[in-house]
């Protein structure tokens, strides 16, 4: 077919690819292999997932390689390579419970049941820059081994050993039970848009793949800013730890377990002060995302809680479902950049419209 | 099993004809049906994200790509610009995931993408014409919250649009709305014209053509079918008023009667928006 126009645009777009690749790939540093984001870059590579919503540490690395680091072109990339794979199996329902703890953190009691357990964390870390990082590694790492090694029985307590705080208030009577009896589907958000309003499943899952910064910007906007939707809680469970996925074998018909994920959960406490509230009780929200993220989990749990008592008054649950997906902000912001000439044009028309009504034309 | 997990998120396989997976595909269309039978309102799909960003095509690039078959030519513009480079973008990941043929010219095409624009050229039954979407919703500028705008379509209950009408018009001599422009489609739902210009307008209303609108980041699509009433929102004694300029004519083919864009400094500032309409009109 005829394709008669000069074609700079093609020849920008490949000259800008290229670009971008050979910076990238020909920096004289050594070049990153995915085990070292994977075993030292933990964190992002966690965040991207989560955010994504895919659990795949080698993928994300690729993706956060390949992005040059932006954690949201990297989420891009991950979210549109899951767009090409058919869904071929539903995992079954995991029990949060079965938890293999890698951290517990219990604010709300001094000795809850089963452990306080710090684990990785640098909560208590004095922030210095230590410019020696690299030096002392080696020197300390036989010591970490050692320690990790006595330790790690204790380290890794799973979850029979570990009261969830919500089971202690609610055995304490002082819990509201929201329980419900029946067992609808989940919401899915990857295949149905959730607007206001919405079961709770979707704000969670919404929440679960939101951007980080988003969510806990909207929570900070709640407790300073204009909107005062939300009252700050105090925090009954922190876990990080690994959870098995499990799928019916489509042959045999039996349980197969075909993989690990880790998930950050909190269970955030409410104390409900109301006027048409039970003042003689608490009640929880709930936050878990796709790996070690303890700041997204916490601002879920409490945008969770502060999503129920509102109960669509405010215009809460349209922020959490609608503004907080990283690729839905970040590519309509950069959209700006794209040409708009012809809306640009429609607009000088009409101010001159409205110039030429007044007479000043 | 694990193996099967392993294989299946390898990122080396070949990629799916148009990219996305068959039963993503068929649940797009089956949303257009939906749309094309309901003219004017936002069907909810599962919008996937795409290799492009979500505002710069991405919706109009899922319909595309779910509609798309191997005997199509495809057409994209971007402000009538075949070769705008989000143009180029897109119907290069159109072609290059399907093999499909590409061409600059409407009577070549039979399915057109594009941003901001309707082509000049007349587009018959054979065509179908996808519009990009960046806000499907024509009521946002009157109302934020969702569930009350929902009730407004559900009960076609649109005063507010009305007398926002009525105060533009009173208070600026003239109704300012741009590009996008509001119209009632086929007497029930109002509906966002993307931002075509007002030019582009009557091309909509008994159209020959099947018009898609594909707005991936809110996740919606909707249609306007041939043959459908799409009257643009306004007063019996205010007609509607499409751009124009004093004197403008393109400086490249002489036109006056297309859609011009001016680049303010030159003497002779106004050419076609429509490029590949401006070329073959010098070329005659």
């Amino acid at each position: 077919m005829g394709y008669a126009a000069a074609r700079g645009g093609l020849s920008a777009i490949k000259s800008a690819e290229d670009l971008v690749r050979r910076l990238r790939d020909d920096d004289p540093s050594q070049t990153l292999d995915t085990d070292q984001f994977t075993g030292r870059l933990r964190l992002l590579v966690d965040r991207v997932m989560g955010e994504a919503g895919l659990w795949a540490p080698e993928l994300a690395a690729m993706a956060i390689r390949q992005a040059e680091g932006d954690n949201i072109e990297a989420v891009h990339l991950l979210r549109a390579y899951k767009s090409t794979l058919p869904r071929i199996a539903v995992a079954k329902v995991i029990d949060a419970d079965e938890i293999v703890a890698e951290r517990r953190v219990v604010p709300a009691f001094r000795k809850p049941g089963g452990p306080q357990l710090l684990g990785r964390s640098t909560d208590y870390t004095a922030r210095m820059l230590d410019p020696r990082h690299d030096a002392t590694v080696s020197q300390s790492r036989s010591t970490i081994d050692s320690d990790l090694h006595t330790n790690g029985s204790e380290q890794t307590p799973s979850a029979p050993t570990m009261t969830r705080m919500s089971q202690v208030l609610r055995d304490m009577h002082l819990l509201v039970d929201r329980r419900r009896a029946d067992d609808p589907d989940p919401f899915d958000i990857t295949r149905m848009p959730a607007r206001p309003p919405a079961p709770r499943s979707a704000r969670l899952s919404t929440m679960a793949r939101a951007e980080t910064g988003a969510l806990i910007g909207q929570w900070y906007r709640n407790i300073l800013g204009p909107d005062g939707y939300l009252h700050e809680v105090t925090l009954g469970e922190v876990r990080h730890g690994s959870l098995p996925l499990v799928a019916q074998h489509p042959v045999t018909g039996g349980d197969v377990k075909f993989g690990e994920i880790r998930v950050t959960e909190v269970e955030a406490i409410e104390d409900l002060n109301g006027v048409e509230e039970d003042r003689g009780s608490f009640d929880v929200g709930y936050g878990m995302c796709l790996g070690h993220n303890e700041r997204k989990a916490i601002a879920m749990a409490n945008l969770d809680i502060a999503c129920h008592r509102d109960g669509s008054r405010s215009s809460l649950e349209q922020s959490i479902l609608m503004t907080t997906d990283g690729l839905d902000s970040a590519g309509f912001l950069e959209h700006l950049k794209l040409p708009h000439y012809v809306t640009f044009r429609s607009m000088i028309e009409r101010k001159v419209a409205v110039r030429r009504a007044r007479g000043q034309v | 099993m694990t193996t099967t997990v392993r294989r299946l998120a390898d990122a080396t396989r070949d990629l799916p004809f148009a990219l996305l997976d068959e039963e993503s595909k068929r649940e797009i269309r089956r949303a257009l049906l939906q749309a094309v039978a309901t003219p004017g309102y936002q069907v909810p799909f599962g919008s996937r994200e795409m290799p492009v960003a979500r505002g710069w095509g991405s919706g109009g690039l899922q319909i595309s790509l779910a509609i798309v078959g191997r005997n199509d030519v495809v057409k994209v513009i971007d402000q009538g610009d075949d070769e705008g480079v989000n143009a180029v973008n897109l119907r290069r990941l159109i072609t290059t995931s399907t093999g499909t043929e590409e061409s600059t010219e409407v009577d070549e095409s039979t399915l057109i993408q594009s941003r901001h624009r309707i082509p000049e050229d007349a587009m018959g039954e054979d065509h179908i014409l996808v519009l990009q979407v960046p806000v499907p919703e024509p009521l946002r500028g009157i109302e934020r919250d969702m569930k009350e705008l929902a009730r407004m379509h559900a009960e076609a209950d649109y005063s507010k649009m009305w007398v926002s009408l009525y105060e533009d018009k009173v208070r600026n001599g003239v109704i300012t709305q741009t590009t996008g422009y509001p119209c009632l489609v086929a007497g029930r739902y109002v509906t966002a014209t993307t931002p075509i210009p007002r030019w582009d307008i009557p091309r909509l209303h008994h159209s020959e053509f099947l018009t898609l609108f594909g707005a991936g980041r809110e996740k919606r699509v909707y249609a306007i079918p041939p043959h459908t009433d799409v009257e643009p929102l306004t007063f019996e004694d205010v007609p509607f008023e499409v751009e124009s300029a004093d004197g403008a004519r393109c400086k490249l083919c002489g036109s006056t009667e297309s859609f011009l864009v001016e680049t303010p400094g030159e003497t002779s500032s106004w050419s076609c928006s429509d490029t590949a309409w401006c070329r073959r009109r010098r070329l005659a």
